[in-house]
């Protein structure tokens, strides 16, 4: 393999030193002067007409400098997808979860604006309530949207091959049931925001946000400002998982009481907010039929999906599509067919969250798989290493697996797991399983439809040679995507990590569609990689003229210009450089001709040095409806082996090994893929095992905190056996494709996988509890 | 954001002093020793009360002192010191086991053993192993002191004997006979940061190292209103001689003694079998105990 001067290396993330100090600003870390305090008024009640408002009193106490309700905001409908536009800032006629907004008050302290909502009064009729999806698209069922009788969000239906028939021709197929709970996305930064509005109209929206460019968008459409006015910034951010990746209700309401107070407006969600503003994980209910021949081939899958929606669309117009497109591969199968469908209910909307509409579909099939092959006598990793894609094949829904290392990581986990010498040898109690998936490496279109660039990045050079500035809009939300653009920007120019400086998250440094679908590597990736070569090119080109040697003669390395055929006299270069900066302390010295020096001619001919880079992704394969969710330039693939050991009198978990193999096409930051992998390991352990949202009976979340609401602690994670492959992704920069999400995939059905052989029950129910597994063998032990 | 109610803060630096401004203050002040539970509930607006009284300031209620037979253990004590201190882990490491699995490393350095008391939640942590050590609370109201059982001191979830001006001023554990073992168990959805699902508390006395059980406690926890007694397991331990076969009858004994409720963290019929489980085990890794020393 190609050696490399800074990326495919281990080093420190640009802010790890703000960030282990504790000197890293989030957005509540940051006031304005003259800044006012908003909060809301949210709906008591699930399902209820609005009779009256009365804000009168609100707007009579001292201190509070401004109330707003749907009158003041107005009925702009917004969300994600054009297609399912069905939100207003506030509720108009009626309310549809506990926690929609109906009004707002802005007042010079935190105090005053709890107390002006206080007193802040609405008369409600109660109407049925709606919180089971079934239910909710029964024949009579009360609609939560008038324009969706049925009470369905949306539907899909798409079949590819011909599956009736393919089933008929299978020696073995089998159907089974597999629900999940809705889930919080348990990011550790709740959603927070300060809005200014200035005295020329110009709005500067401060944002915990995933992607700054679409909540640009949406603010200015909702708000009718002209979109040149609005910039969407966002500092450090503490996770974001995919609940912001769109704009949420206080950034609409920080910006429009801005806009009416002409003071920077904070509003920040308590943790309560975070759990009802929601737009994490659905709960899916999916049936699947799969069909296989004796020797263990694919033939066909039959999915069907209902999924609870809430009270919003959200992000669920992709996630119900997700909900079949992310299945098949990485699996040979030519024949599949999926109807799913979302519900709307009187709960928390939900939306999307890590491995996007996929991880539910996949914790189902891959337990399947798992049955599958007990059934056929098969070693359950065999029989995926049988039916694994390669890289160049393309599924039945038309995604073309450039690259796929899938059986390198099949083979990585065996070995490393030594899952030979383990499975099916280990006594009662204890459990391995196996699990692969695959996922999208960006989304191949925007959430809206556009001929956009996806990403654009700049690159400009400081006068004096020295720093080079990267401009970006990609988010860097913890994941570290600020590190790999800085590497790459070194990389594609040849400096060191430490020249170049970084400054991203801001709809003022171009367009980037965010930090969201595994994106940002590939996408973000490509236009800093172009905008580096750029600047090169522009560095080496007017050092070609005034030392009169080809370009293709030089190269640039570790901020040192080469010179491939000996040496060169640029003494006049050095002594005008030293000269012009006399006093400093910086001055060229050494052998070579240093990058600095180089780029400080540049600047003499030029005045501005700027690379430029864009990027979208070419012609996608998928003409069918629908094609749209899944189509992506590249794909990463996974695997894991699990190991668990099970408390038989108690039915407690202990996740003992986890050994996760990862194609992410080629590893920018290695210390930085490792850390995606764990992360997701983390999450699925806790999607696995601990983690649903509960509700009372009127529709009231009841565990709101993450006293009661369990993610992993340090305690409940096992070490990683974390193994990068790397398959060179042709359509990446410089081959690499995406970690951040597809490595959830295999994690949860690998730990039911290894349940089961721990303990020979089929759990098709999440979260697997120690009760829920102690009472499984408890009733099987009845029989 | 949640914000705190209003309330005047009152730090005295005697016991006598504090008793007074409690008793100004009629039925609506509060102490307040580490506040992880008080402060969430006032921010929750569940509790609002005008005056806080704190301890901090008073000499020796964050101390364990030796007395003959036993020790007197200061209320303001925090959870993470009856871990660290030598005696606590030589000599009752029943109560350093309970105060290792309470919450966080941070609630530990904050949550104090009397606020663990006094709160009375019926999965906290502390009283069943004190309970079990059969631990005695001194409360104190207009600087007279009285003196109860901790077995005689919860009333139900949040209630207790204790008068809306008295203060826990002492917790006094005695000495554990000669041949006695015990142990804390509980079972948690995770391995930190949590309530019990099920906790149990155990502590056999024999009569000599091979002799007979002269005296059992079984605690059971957050499987009823407060901490209670297996008392019909115990019954059948004492004078028995510990076989494993007699802890699983007292353990299935002790399923029948509780009576738990549905909640977030678990349903009746699991938490009944746990109680069993949970029991056995209890038993089981006092009488090891035991036979180790």
């Amino acid at each position: 393999m190609k050696e490399y001067a800074i990326i495919n290396s281990r080093l420190p993330k640009v802010d790890a030193w703000a960030k282990v100090t504790g000197d890293a600003r989030y957005t509540d870390d940051l006031t304005m002067p003259n800044m006012l305090y908003g909060a809301l008024l949210q709906s008591p009640l699930a399902h209820a007409k609005i009779k009256r408002i009365d804000t009168s009193k609100a707007e009579k106490l001292p201190g509070v400098k401004d109330v707003v309700t749907a009158k003041e905001a107005g009925l702009v409908k917004y969300g994600v997808s054009p297609a399912r536009y069905d939100e207003t800032i506030f509720c108009d006629q009626k309310v549809r979860y506990i926690g929609d907004e109906i009004a707002a008050v802005a007042a010079v302290d935190l105090e005053t604006a709890l107390e002006a909502v206080s007193l802040i009064e609405v008369e409600y009729e109660e109407l049925p309530l709606l919180l089971d999806p079934f239910e909710a698209r029964k024949e009579g069922a009360i609609a939560i949207h008038d324009d969706f009788p049925n009470n369905i969000c949306a539907e899909v239906h798409q079949e590819f091959g011909n599956v009736e028939e393919a089933l008929k021709t299978c020696d073995y197929i089998r159907t089974d049931k597999f629900v999940n709970k809705k889930q919080d996305g348990a990011f550790l930064e709740p959603q927070s925001c300060i809005a200014t509005y200035d005295l020329n109209g110009n709005l500067t929206l401060t944002s915990s946000t995933q992607t700054v460019h679409y909540v640009q968008r949406t603010v200015a459409m909702v708000l009718g400002l002209p979109i040149g006015k609005v910039r969407v910034t966002k500092p450090c951010v503490g996770g974001g998982f995919g609940p912001k990746a769109s704009a949420n209700t206080i950034e609409l309401v920080a910006s429009l009481l801005s806009m009416r107070t002409g003071r920077p407006v904070k509003m920040t969600f308590t943790r309560e907010q975070v759990f009802q503003h929601s737009r994490a994980r659905h709960q899916f209910f999916h049936e699947l039929t799969t069909g296989v021949m004796k020797d263990g081939t694919l033939i066909a899958l039959k999915n069907v999906c209902h999924m609870d929606g809430g009270a919003y669309s959200s992000f669920g117009i992709a996630t119900v599509y997700y909900g079949g497109s992310l299945l098949g591969a990485p699996y040979k199968l030519p024949n599949m067919k999926y109807d799913g469908y979302r519900m709307y209910t009187n709960k928390p909307a939900n939306g999307a969250q890590r491995g996007h509409g996929g991880v539910i579909a996949r914790a189902a099939w891959e337990q399947q798989l798992d049955v599958i092959a007990e059934e056929l006598g098969m070693d359950p990793l065999e029989l995926r290493l049988k039916n694994m894609m390669k890289k160049g094949d393309v599924t039945c829904n038309d995604f073309n697996m450039s690259s796929f290392g899938m059986e390198e990581c099949l083979e990585a986990i065996r070995d490393g797991s030594g899952w030979k010498e383990k499975k099916g040898k280990l006594p009662k109690g204890k459990g391995i399983g196996v699990a692969c998936g695959f996922f999208v490496s960006g989304a191949g279109f925007p959430i809206y439809r556009s001929e956009t660039f996806h990403s654009t990045a700049m690159i400009k050079l400081s006068e004096d040679g020295g720093t080079i500035n990267l401009y970006t809009a990609a988010a860097d939300i913890g994941q570290g995507s600020d590190t790999v653009l800085t590497m790459m920007a070194a990389e594609a120019i040849g400096v060191r990590y430490e020249d170049v400086r970084v400054s991203s998250g801001d709809t003022d440094f171009g367009v980037d569609l965010g930090a969201y679908s595994s994106r940002q590597t590939l996408m973000s990736g490509h236009a800093v990689k172009q905008a580096g070569e750029d600047v090169r090119n522009q560095v080496l080109e007017v050092l070609s003229r005034n030392l009169k040697i080809p370009v293709e003669d030089m190269d640039i390395k570790q901020g040192l210009i080469i010179f491939k055929k000996g040496k060169v006299d640029f003494s006049g270069l050095r002594s005008q450089y030293i000269k012009e900066h006399r006093g400093w302390v910086d001055a060229p010295s050494g052998d070579e001709l240093t990058f600095k020096e180089a780029a400080r001619v540049a600047y003499f001919e030029k005045g501005v040095v700027v690379g430029r880079g864009s990027y979208k992704p070419g012609d996608l394969g998928g003409k069918y409806k629908g094609a749209a969710v899944g189509t992506s330039p590249a794909y990463g693939c996974s695997a894991q082996v699990v190991e668990v050991s099970v408390d038989m009198d108690t039915g407690k978990i202990t996740i003992d090994n986890m050994t996760d193999a990862h194609d992410c096409g080629f590893a920018i930051n290695r210390t930085n893929v490792e850390g995606q992998m764990q992360g997701s390991l983390s999450m699925g352990v806790g999607e696995a095992l601990y983690e649903e949202i509960k509700f009372d009976a009127k529709g009231r979340v009841v565990n709101p905190t993450f006293g009661e609401y369990r993610i992993p602690t340090a305690l409940d994670m096992p070490n990683v056996n974390a193994i990068i492959i790397e398959s060179n992704e042709p359509n990446g920069p410089w081959g690499a494709k995406e970690v951040g999400e597809g490595a959830i995939m295999p994690t949860i059905p690998a730990i039911l996988n290894a349940i089961y052989d721990a303990t020979g029950i089929r759990v098709r129910e999440l979260p697997v509890t120690s009760e829920r597994l102690f009472m499984a063998m408890k009733e099987k032990n009845k029989k | 954001m949640h914000l705190l109610p209003k309330f005047d803060f009152y730090e005295p630096d005697s016991m006598a002093e504090a008793c007074k401004v409690l008793a100004e203050t009629k039925t609506e002040g509060k102490i307040i020793a580490g506040g992880t539970d008080i402060m969430v509930n006032m921010k929750k607006g569940l509790l609002s009360p005008k005056y806080l009284v704190s301890l901090a300031k008073i000499p020796g209620v964050s101390s364990i002192e030796p007395i003959t037979g036993g020790i007197v253990i200061g209320p303001n004590l925090i959870v993470a010191k009856l871990i660290e201190f030598d005696l606590m882990r030589k000599k009752f490491n029943l109560l350093s086991k309970a105060a290792s699995v309470l919450g966080s490393p941070l609630i530990r350095n904050r949550a104090t053993i009397g606020g663990n008391i006094v709160t009375a939640r019926p999965a906290a942590d502390l009283p069943p192993p004190l309970m079990a050590m059969g631990a005695r609370v001194v409360l104190m109201r207009k600087g007279k002191e009285r003196e109860l059982p901790l077995d005689d001191f919860f009333v139900g979830p949040g209630q207790t004997k204790i008068k809306p001006t008295e203060i826990l001023v002492k917790i006094i554990v005695d000495d554990p006979p000669p041949f006695t073992g015990w142990d804390y168990v509980k079972l948690m959805h995770r391995n930190a940061l949590e309530i019990a699902i099920v906790a149990v508390a155990v502590r056999i006395t024999l009569d000599s190292p091979d002799g007979i059980i002269k005296d059992a406690r079984v605690i059971l926890s957050a499987v009823a209103a407060k901490a209670i007694h297996a008392v019909s397991a115990e019954k059948i331990l004492i004078g028995e001689k510990p076989t494993a076969k007699l802890f699983a009858r007292a353990a299935s004994l002790a399923s029948t003694d509780c009576t738990p409720i549905t909640d977030i963290r678990g349903g009746a019929e699991y938490r009944c079998a746990m109680v069993e489980t949970l029991t056995n085990r209890a038993l089981s890794a006092a009488l090891l105990q035991i036979k180790s020393k």
